[in-house]
């Protein structure tokens, strides 16, 4: 500076002017548009991983919100009770009065029972005895269906009068085995060595599962003539929503005050919660390999805008020459980059969406994407295009205008 | 008194040993048309580069439009390039697809004004060099004129004191090289000052100006103006 004439020093330091940002993202733009199969492909590497992310989380969610929805039809506040093994290793029995004793509970709602009955059900009396189809017998309490939820689809469930008289319900995937559409006076079944009158089917009930392939009799008709003992082997209490944790905690000593330890006491709607939690840990893992899918299209952009910048070196160089600066050069191949796996992310989530609905579509259940996946997955996608972009931008912008406009 | 467009006074340029200029003393006035004129090698493509301010002198001082190069940082470079110097390139340096209007208003895309204006600039700029009836037409659709127009109408969009056209007509058959001569005279008139590098000796030989470079070294200068007080 000291060596400048006094003359020069009134020149004013030349400025580099600023680019508007609507400039900064058509320069950005401007690489891609030139090459659109190139783009379509390295886009495509991030959106299958978001969409891979997206999916897993979104099918997920919308088999959880399946779940609650179902839990909030069913009720979360059925218990049941069983027989366990006795001390000495012995297959336990619940006591005659154990209904009534839980009926006399506090907070309990309603109370049901079923009881095994050692006979087996055939389509007719020539089918071989041991085709049983794995339906059970049992004698069911007149008072089942309210307590557990059950719905009959076609016929009436048994009642005071017909559960004196060979008649049966039937679950329905029994009912499917043994041939039964509908429930009318000529249908009937043999079961037991005599034939039984179907008088109704049962819908299909995901709380008590066991009774979809249940045949069920009349408590006094399974007694007279099928052997029945009389024990209850299963107990149904509907408590109210509060109490249920408390009742499930004395059920046992309540179903059987001689023996609570021979009582097995379980809550359907748990079963049905850890069955989706380990659906959770299969998602962990496939989110997991989403994630590895998009490291691997974050490398493909990467890749992309390497190679980008060496065959644009002439370009480089031609905007070097028109007066850009380091700063602004590394701008556009970094605005390049991010638009490039943006846009792969948002084709990702909208490709995740689809997926999500198209899954949770064919399995009748509601579409839920949650917001923060869709707006967690964008920003990934731009974190990744800015680490993918860094390095081939640092490099251009660092490239010698000489060199650069050589290569041209 | 306005200073000289260029200023070279005892500048070199040495590659990793290899001189490729060696004291080269020049100055350019406001105004002039002049050829830089010698034989591949001699050193013609590196002064070019000093002079457009795409590399740095070894020692000497380069001036551009009164601006010392060594004094100012890369990001001030960047600045007098896209105020004061426009560059023309033998290999025309356009992007494919890009319609010319476009290609022409990227001139003044880092001089700060906004789009509209640089692309209604663009247009007069194409209208004048008798290109209003390829405004919207990508490089694979012109001649080679009328590429080298295109790229001439992007180098003084924004009137730039200094125009430096790296052998212009390099890529061009003799008729649209010597339209594309044709219109430089034209920007001379207009006030533009034009320096062209080429091998050309016909066409060096053309320009009221010319300076022969050998060996990195300035052979003959046919016309140093007077009142040239720089080197010696």
């Amino acid at each position: 500076m000291s060596t400048a004439a006094p003359s020069r020093q009134r020149v004013a330091r030349p400025r580099p002017a600023r680019l508007s940002a609507v400039d900064v993202i058509r320069v950005g733009g401007s690489g891609l548009r030139s090459r659109p199969v190139r783009v379509f492909l390295s886009a495509l590497g991030i959106a299958i991983g978001i969409a891979a992310m997206i999916g897993v989380v979104g099918i997920s969610t919308s088999s959880q919100e399946e779940l609650d929805r179902k839990l909030d039809a069913l009720g979360t506040n059925l218990l049941t009770a069983g027989p366990g093994q006795s001390f000495g290793g012995d297959q336990a029995h619940l006591p005659d009065e154990a209904v009534g004793m839980v009926a006399a509970a506090d907070a309990v709602e309603s109370v049901s029972a079923v009881g095994r009955v050692s006979a087996e059900v055939y389509r007719n009396d020539h089918v071989p005895e041991e085709q049983t189809g794995g339906i059970g017998v049992y004698a069911a309490r007149t008072d089942l269906p309210r307590t557990v939820g059950a719905q009959v689809v076609d016929g009436r469930w048994l009642d005071a009068a017909n559960a004196r008289y060979p008649c049966v319900v039937l679950g329905a995937r029994a009912a499917a085995h043994l041939g039964v559409h509908r429930a009318d006076p000529g249908t009937r079944v043999w079961l037991g060595d005599r034939w039984f009158t179907v008088v109704g089917v049962l819908a299909p009930n995901e709380l008590v599962p066991e009774l979809d392939s249940a045949a069920l009799v009349g408590w006094p008709v399974a007694r007279q003539e099928l052997g029945f003992d009389g024990y209850a082997t299963t107990v149904y209490t509907r408590a109210e929503e509060s109490a249920v944790g408390d009742l499930q905690g004395v059920l046992g000593a309540t179903v059987n005050p001689e023996h609570p330890n021979e009582v097995q006491v379980s809550r359907p709607s748990d079963a049905l919660a850890a069955k989706q939690a380990t659906d959770d840990a299969l998602s962990g893992l496939l989110l997991g390999l989403g994630a590895v899918a998009l490291l691997v299209g974050g490398v493909g952009v990467a890749n992309t805008m390497v190679i980008s910048v060496l065959e644009r070196r002439a370009e480089i160089g031609l905007r070097r020459s028109l007066g850009a600066t380091h700063g602004q050069i590394r701008t556009q191949f970094l605005c390049e980059s991010l638009l490039l796996s943006a846009l792969g992310g948002l084709g990702g989530v909208v490709l995740g969406i689809a997926v999500t609905a198209g899954y949770a579509g064919y399995q009748g259940w509601p579409t839920l994407v949650p917001l923060w996946a869709t707006v967690g997955g964008v920003a990934a996608t731009l974190v990744i295009g800015g680490l993918a972009g860094f390095y081939p931008a640092v490099r251009a912008s660092r490239l010698p205008p000489t060199e650069a406009l050589a290569a041209g | 008194m306005t200073p000289p467009v260029v200023e070279l006074s005892g500048v070199s340029k040495t590659y990793g040993g290899v001189t490729a200029l060696a004291g080269v003393d020049l100055v350019v006035r406001r105004g002039e048309l002049l050829a830089v004129v010698g034989p591949s090698g001699s050193g013609k493509s590196t002064l070019l580069n000093l002079m457009g301010t795409l590399s740095r002198p070894s020692c000497g001082t380069v001036r551009i439009d009164g601006h010392a190069v060594q004094e100012l940082s890369d990001r001030e470079l960047s600045a007098l390039r896209a105020s004061t110097i426009g560059f023309v390139f033998q290999s025309f340096h356009l992007a494919p697809g890009v319609p010319a209007i476009d290609a022409v208003a990227d001139g003044l895309l880092y001089g700060g004004r906004p789009r509209g204006e640089r692309r209604r600039l663009a247009e007069r700029a194409l209208r004048r060099m008798g290109l209003g009836h390829r405004l919207h037409n990508a490089p694979h659709q012109l001649s080679g004129g009328e590429k080298q127009r295109v790229a001439i109408a992007r180098a003084v969009l924004g009137d730039p004191p200094l125009l430096l056209a790296d052998e212009p007509t390099g890529a061009l058959d003799s008729r649209s090289g010597a339209a594309v001569m044709d219109l430089l005279h034209e920007l001379h008139r207009a006030g533009t000052t034009v320096v062209v590098i080429t091998h050309d000796r016909d066409i060096a030989a053309s320009l009221p100006r010319e300076v022969r470079i050998r060996d990195g070294r300035v052979e003959r200068d046919s016309g140093v103006p007077v009142g040239g007080a720089v080197g010696g």
